[in-house]
């Protein structure tokens, strides 16, 4: 009782739900907000900010509103993170899970592809992969899940061979637990630790990597807003003016602080061999 | 203040420097490029900033300068004869390598044999001059051309690229690799040293036969990056940033710093929106026209590329041979848009797809408004953003666009055949969905024509043609762009890049 209250009051997880719950909840409303979020306006460009009521986080090089722009983009951008690792992490623990536990072919073949795969690099995989099935927002996805499984899948299984001849597997196992068992309910609460780490950094990666993608063109419809998008379009006015990227990069910055306190707060919760003095 | 006083020594210790040399060539300009071209050989290359560079290292029979007139260079004349298939040139005498061998009729077959041969042929150039049979040394400085065919385009396209006169000794001594490297040509620069991706140095060539240039040396260094060349230019580091470099939302930054300028002239490059013409909706002309008047080009080039470009109504500039002053693009007018698609039965909210490079930051923009003029004639335009090569070489040639596709197109001989032909001929790369037998004979009927008065009149008839059918939606054309400190004099922006630094000073 007292322990989980006094986890629950730390100051990463404050601050760490808090700025992630102000955002979701900014994006999540930003419909009702901001309803006419794309509306070209050609004899507004380039306003600075707080110079209009009605701009006022300014306007970009198309007159749109830069405010109404950023809460929009989040939704494709937290999309893009959350969606894509969340895929990434579902396909690369299960195979991690097995390939470690089972041992044997399976392992040899599914890791040896991995490896493969790593030694690809990203750029020629994504501009490949669209050239083949085309760029939208649920192939940005898929790419992404395609090109970082592997990281999970590696970790896992690391964590695994670490673990599978520890005692209490080996209890598990003697006392005949189904295979099934051991791998989610043993071995996985005791690897998750490092994963969600990974997890919460590769959200903000990913939120970076759909930038860059739709910075070479292999993204999403530039009409659609993006946090990444913005920051690619800003870009040559930085110097003129710089609130065209600035605000997007700030509500990048501010979500990945918000990810990075709150897997910090999580790892040291989920760790089960004992709580990290603080 | 203080920085005042810094740069007035600054200014007289150069003054003092510049006066301890020769009198003829002084001073150093350094030109920022976007693109090293990695071989200097005339006949490797298609590249724009291969020519900005090498404009200075060698001479063509004919020169075309920034005023786009041809004049002779190293040809001081030439006559059509046998009704346009063999010219007869006569050559400039007492002319020099930049390492001493002498220019005369050896000189200018072994460059045409040499292009159009078997070296020639593992290059770009031998492509645009192939209406070339063979050359004929008639004298040490007469030479006859044979054509095939009459090339009303030739004369322009001896004073660039493939055409550069190279020495014959020198480029049959030395390997490939080595003249690639190591260019010599007759211009009024000659060669210095060069690193790949780094920059090349020349200095004045002082034998030059059009009289010495005003700079002691002339140095590129390639930088790709736009922010990274203006930061040079502010910094001193740069004098010129030439194009394609400056982004137009890089202008305004330019445009305050009281020491730098922009200078620009109209350009070779055009941007249309093309119409699958073939399929959906847009193979209705009717549709196709409500398109274009449904779009205020007029704002949009005011609005989003700052006035550096113009609306054109055919798929060519102003400066291009062929343009029709008289051919005035579709008005803007979404009400006789609307009417025009009620009257071709397409109902509001109809899709079409736009398809657009990923890389063109401007184009990207401009391509926004457009889908939100579309938006108030009642259609909904889904942009799709494609790599550059895959669209290129994959997406439009084999006609698997959206309805309508971004082209942007620019030849430096600035003759609309060039671009005509490539775009509205049947079975053309660039022209996937259209097949116009009328079409393809008024393209085919100029190409022979060497009365310049007769082509120019049937070009502008395929002009008509292609505006009247709405093929495309003309869009602009776009502006060099130059960037220039304000220590550079006499410096004349060049429309397709050719630069040929001779009469610039530098304070």
């Amino acid at each position: 009782m007292d322990q989980t209250k006094s986890r629950f009051l730390s100051l990463d997880f404050l601050l760490g739900a808090g700025l992630l719950g102000l955002i979701c909840t900014a994006v999540l409303a930003s419909g009702w907000l901001f309803p006419n979020v794309g509306a070209i306006d050609l004899t507004a460009r380039l306003v600075p900010p707080f110079a209009r009521a009605d701009h006022i986080l300014g306007t970009d090089p198309l007159g749109r509103d830069v405010l109404a722009r950023v809460v929009a983009g989040g939704w494709i951008s937290l999309q893009v993170g959350v969606l894509s690792v969340a895929g990434s992490v579902m396909l690369g623990v299960i195979v991690g899970l097995v390939a470690g536990y089972y041992r044997g072919i399976w392992d040899v073949i599914v890791m040896r592809f991995a490896d493969v795969q790593l030694a690809l690099p990203f750029i020629l995989l994504a501009i490949t992969f669209i050239a083949i099935i085309g760029g939208s927002l649920t192939n940005t996805i898929i790419l992404l899940i395609v090109s970082q499984w592997v990281q999970y899948a590696r970790l896992v299984r690391a964590q695994v061979l670490a673990l599978r001849d520890r005692e209490f597997i080996l209890a598990a196992r003697a006392i005949g637990v189904k295979d099934r068992r051991i791998l989610f309910s043993h071995l996985l609460p005791n690897l998750l630790g490092p994963v969600v780490v990974l997890m919460t950094l590769n959200v903000a990666n990913n939120i970076l990597l759909e930038s860059s993608l739709t910075f070479l063109g292999l993204g999403v419809d530039p009409t659609i807003p993006s946090w990444g998008g913005m920051l690619a379009d800003g870009r040559t006015y930085l110097q003129s003016a710089w609130w065209v990227s600035v605000f997007p990069g700030l509500a990048i910055l501010l979500t990945v602080l918000g990810l990075n306190l709150l897997g910090d707060w999580l790892r040291d919760t989920l760790d089960p061999t004992g709580r990290t003095g603080r | 203040m203080n920085k005042k006083t810094l740069s007035t020594t600054a200014m007289a210790l150069l003054l003092s420097a510049g006066l301890a040399l020769p009198a003829a060539a002084q001073g150093t300009l350094t030109v920022s490029s976007p693109q090293d071209p990695g071989s200097w050989d005339p006949i490797d290359t298609f590249l724009v900033n291969w020519a900005s560079v090498a404009t200075n290292i060698y001479d063509g029979l004919t020169y075309r300068g920034p005023d786009m007139e041809l004049v002779p260079a190293l040809a001081t004349g030439w006559e059509e004869l046998d009704e346009g298939t063999r010219i007869r040139f006569t050559l400039r005498e007492g002319v020099t390598f930049h390492n001493g061998e002498p220019f005369n009729a050896e000189a200018v077959k072994f460059t045409f044999d040499r292009l159009l041969g078997d070296e020639g042929a593992a290059g770009p150039q031998q492509s645009n001059y192939t209406s070339i049979d063979s050359v004929e040394i008639i004298d040490d400085y007469t030479v006859d051309f044979h054509l095939g065919a009459p090339d009303p385009v030739l004369l322009t396209k001896l004073a660039g690229y493939g055409a550069m006169i190279v020495p014959p000794q020198y480029a049959s001594e030395v390997s490939e690799e080595e003249f690639n490297l190591n260019p010599v040509g007759t211009g009024p620069f000659s060669f210095v040293s060069y690193e790949p991706r780094i920059g090349i140095n020349l200095e004045a060539f002082e034998d030059h036969w059009g009289g010495a240039p005003q700079l002691a040396n002339l140095n590129y260094r390639f930088i790709t990056e736009p922010s990274t060349a203006v930061a040079e230019l502010q910094s001193g580091g740069v004098d010129l940033v030439i194009p394609p470099t400056i982004p137009i939302g890089m202008i305004s930054t330019i445009e305050q710093d009281p020491r730098l300028s922009v200078v620009s002239t109209p350009g070779p490059t055009v941007y249309s929106l093309r119409f699958n013409t073939r399929d959906g909706i847009t193979a209705d002309e009717r549709v196709r026209r409500a398109l274009i008047m449904a779009v205020d080009r007029d704002t949009i080039v005011e609005a989003i590329l700052g006035g550096e470009a113009s609306v054109i109504a055919s798929l060519q500039g102003e400066l291009s041979f062929g343009f029709d002053p008289a051919l005035e693009p579709l008005p803007y007018d979404p009400e006789a848009a609307r009417a025009l698609l009620a009257e071709a039965g397409v109902a509001p909210g109809s899709q079409v797809q736009i398809d657009i490079r990923g890389n063109d930051a401007t184009f990207n923009e401009v391509v926004q408004a457009i889908s939100a003029y579309l938006a108030q004639v009642g259609i909904t335009a889904s942009i799709q953003p494609y790599e550059t090569n895959v669209l290129l070489n994959d997406i439009i040639p084999q006609g698997r666009t959206g309805a309508m596709f971004q082209q942007s197109w620019g030849g430096w001989t600035f003759d609309y055949d060039n671009t005509a032909y490539s775009m509205y001929h049947s079975g053309e790369k660039w022209n996937p969905y259209d097949s116009d037998p009328e079409l393809d004979a008024l393209l085919e009927s100029q190409r022979p024509m060497t009365d310049r008065d007769a082509r120019e009149e049937v070009l502008h008839e395929i002009a008509r043609y292609t505006a009247e059918r709405a093929l495309e939606m003309p869009i602009y054309n776009l502006n060099a762009i130059y960037a220039v400190s304000d220590r550079v004099q006499n410096f004349v922006p060049a429309p397709d890049s050719r630069l040929r630094l001779t009469d610039v000073t530098v304070e």
